[in-house]
C-alpha cells in the first residue's frame, strides 16, 4: 500500500489526509508467480496497480500462440476497460510473471477520489490520455515500424524487462518471431559492442 | 592474537535453483552478512554434492550478462562448460577455478559439460562474486582459467593435509589469481586431526565455508556446510579437522565505496545501473546465441 500511496502523492494532487479517507476503498492482494489474474471471457470490476512484481496482458490465437498486449511492472496500471466500463467479457488474459503485489483499484475509488479531491479528475484524465497516446504509438509501431525500431522503443519503455522475461515473451510483445528478435540484437551488438 | 569469530551460521534451510543446473544454498548476501559487511565479496552460492542423474539435456544457465565485478567458479566435483560473447569457451574440471572479470560487461552461459551430463555423477561447485573498485569497473572483460595444475599447494604439518592457494599467499605459496584488490582464497583439504594455521590481516573481511566434514576453528566447532564469519580483530586462524574435511577460506581488503546492485550488475550509483541496463539492451556487451 505504501508504494501506491507514494505513487499517488508524487503524481496526483491527493494529500495524506485525503488518502486516509480513500484508503477503505483499496485492497492489497498478492499473486504467486504463474497465477492467472484475469481470464479472457471472465469479468472484472478493478484495475490493478503493481507495487512489486510483474503482470502481463495477453491473448492466445487459434494456433495457441501468445500475443502480449502489455507488461505491467512496478508502478504500472493494468486493467480491461471492456469489462470494467462496458460490463462485457474481458478480451484478454492477465497473469503474474513474478510473485506480484498489487493494489486493487475500483471505479468507486476513482469516483470517490474525484469527489474528495476535485483536481484528481484532471489527473485521471491525464492518465487516460497517456494510455490512449501509448495505444496510438503501439498501433503505429505494429503497422509501420521495423523490428529494430520496435525493440528500441521497447527498451526505452521497459528498460529492465530484458533481464526479467524471456526472448519469446519480448518477441510476442513486439509482434515478431524470436528469431527476428535475435537478428535485431545481433545487429545492434555488431553496431555497438565495445 | 586469534581472530575473533562474529558468528557461525548453519546452512540455509532450502536450496534454490540457478537455471536448471545449479542447486545452491546462498550464504552471501544473507541475514547479517550483507555486501558492505563482507566487501569485497558480493555473493556466495554453494552447490553441495548433488547428483542430477544422467541427462541428454545440458543443464545450466543460458545467456546472461554481468558488469562491474568478477565471478569466481570453484569446481570440486563435476565439470562445467562455459561460453561468452568475446568468443571464449572452456571447461572447468574438478580442482580448476575460473576467475572471470566481467568489467565493462560480458554475456556468458554455463552448462554441465556434455560427457559429464550424459553420465551424471556428483556435482559440487562454489560461485563467488568479487567486487571491482570503481576505477576498474570498466576494464575489458577477461578470464583467468586456473587449472588444478596452476594452483600451487603446500603440505600441512604432520601429514595433516594440504592447502591449495587460489589467491593471496600462505605457507610460502602464492596463488596464481591476479586480483584487483588484496584477496586470499584458500582451498584447504584436511585429513582427520589435521591442522591448518595461518595469519590474515585484521583489516580484511574474513570468512570460511565448511565444504565437507566437521572442524574446530579457533576453539569453536563448525559443522558441515556452516559458514563462519570473523570479526575484524586478531589475525590468527587455527582450523582442526574432526574428520576428513574441506574448507574454503576467503578474505579481502574491504572496498570502501557505495555498492548499488541490480541483478547481474554491480555499480556505485543508481545512474550507473540504469546506464548498464541500457548498454546491455543496446548490445554493447556483444552477442551470444
Amino acid at each position: 500500500m505504501q508504494v501506491f500511496k507514494d505513487y499517488l502523492q508524487q503524481h496526483s494532487p491527493i494529500t495524506e489526509e485525503q488518502f486516509q479517507l480513500l484508503r477503505k476503498e483499496l485492497k492489497v492482494k498478492t499473486y504467486p508467480k504463474g497465477t492467472m489474474v484475469l481470464r479472457e471471457g471472465g469479468t472484472t470490476q478493478v484495475f490493478w496497480f503493481v507495487c512489486s512484481g510483474l503482470l502481463r496482458a495477453y491473448t492466445l490465437d487459434n494456433q495457441g500462440k501468445e500475443h502480449t498486449l502489455q507488461f505491467a511492472p512496478e508502478n504500472w496500471w493494468i486493467g480491461d476497460r471492456n469489462s470494467i466500463y462496458f460490463h462485457e467479457s474481458a478480451v484478454f488474459n492477465i497473469d503474474a510473471l513474478e510473485d506480484t503485489e498489487v493494489v486493487l483499484i475500483t471505479k468507486n475509488f476513482l469516483e470517490e477520489a474525484q469527489t474528495i479531491c476535485p483536481d484528481f479528475r484532471k489527473y485521471n484524465e491525464l492518465l487516460l490520455h497517456n494510455n490512449i497516446r501509448h495505444m496510438q504509438c503501439r498501433i503505429n509501431q505494429l503497422l509501420a515500424a521495423t523490428a529494430e525500431e520496435r525493440y528500441l522503443d521497447f527498451i526505452q519503455l521497459y528498460p529492465n524487462l530484458t533481464l526479467r522475461i524471456s526472448q519469446i515473451m519480448i518477441a510476442s510483445y513486439l509482434g515478431i518471431t524470436p528469431e527476428s528478435l535475435s537478428r535485431v540484437r545481433k545487429a545492434l551488438a555488431k553496431k555497438h559492442s565495445y | 592474537m586469534n581472530k575473533l569469530i562474529e558468528n557461525i551460521v548453519a546452512r540455509p534451510a532450502q536450496p534454490g535453483m540457478v537455471g536448471d543446473g545449479f542447486r545452491v544454498f546462498n550464504y552471501i548476501p544473507r541475514g547479517g552478512v550483507n555486501q558492505r559487511r563482507i566487501s569485497p565479496f558480493l555473493m556466495l552460492d554453494f552447490n553441495p554434492t548433488f547428483d542430477f542423474g544422467p541427462s541428454d539435456h545440458l543443464r545450466g544457465v543460458d545467456v546472461h550478462p554481468h558488469k562491474g565485478f568478477e565471478t569466481v567458479t570453484i569446481a570440486y566435483k563435476g565439470s562445467v562448460a562455459h561460453y561468452d560473447s568475446s568468443g571464449n569457451s572452456g571447461v572447468i574440471h574438478p580442482g580448476d577455478v575460473q576467475w572471470m572479470t566481467a568489467g565493462r560487461g560480458i554475456l556468458h552461459k554455463e552448462f554441465h559439460e556434455e560427457n559429464f551430463s550424459k553420465t551424471g555423477g556428483p556435482f559440487e561447485m562454489v560461485q563467488l562474486w568479487v567486487n571491482l573498485p570503481k576505477k576498474d569497473k570498466e576494464v575489458a572483460p577477461h578470464y583467468q582459467a586456473l587449472t588444478a595444475d596452476d594452483i600451487g599447494q603446500a603440505a600441512l604439518a604432520n601429514k595433516g593435509g594440504i592447502v591449495r592457494v587460489i589467491a593471496g599467499s600462505t605457507h610460502g605459496v602464492s596463488g596464481p589469481a591476479k586480483t584487483y584488490t588484496p584477496i586470499n582464497l584458500f582451498d584447504i583439504r584436511l585429513n582427520p586431526a589435521g591442522v591448518f594455521q595461518t595469519s590474515i590481516n585484521a583489516q580484511h573481511h574474513t570468512a570460511l565455508l565448511v565444504i565437507s566434514g566437521n572442524i574446530t576453528v579457533n576453539d569453536q566447532s563448525a559443522a558441515e556446510h556452516s559458514f563462519v564469519l570473523f570479526q575484524n580483530e586478531g589475525e590468527d586462524i587455527t582450523i582442526k579437522a574432526n574428520e576428513e574435511s574441506i574448507v574454503l577460506l576467503l578474505s579481502g581488503e574491504p572496498i570502501e565505496e557505495p555498492i548499488v546492485s541490480y541483478g547481474p550488475f554491480v555499480m556505485n550509483t543508481e545512474a550507473e545501473i540504469r546506464e548498464a541496463i541500457m548498454d546491455f539492451n543496446l548490445g554493447k556487451f556483444g552477442y551470444l546465441e
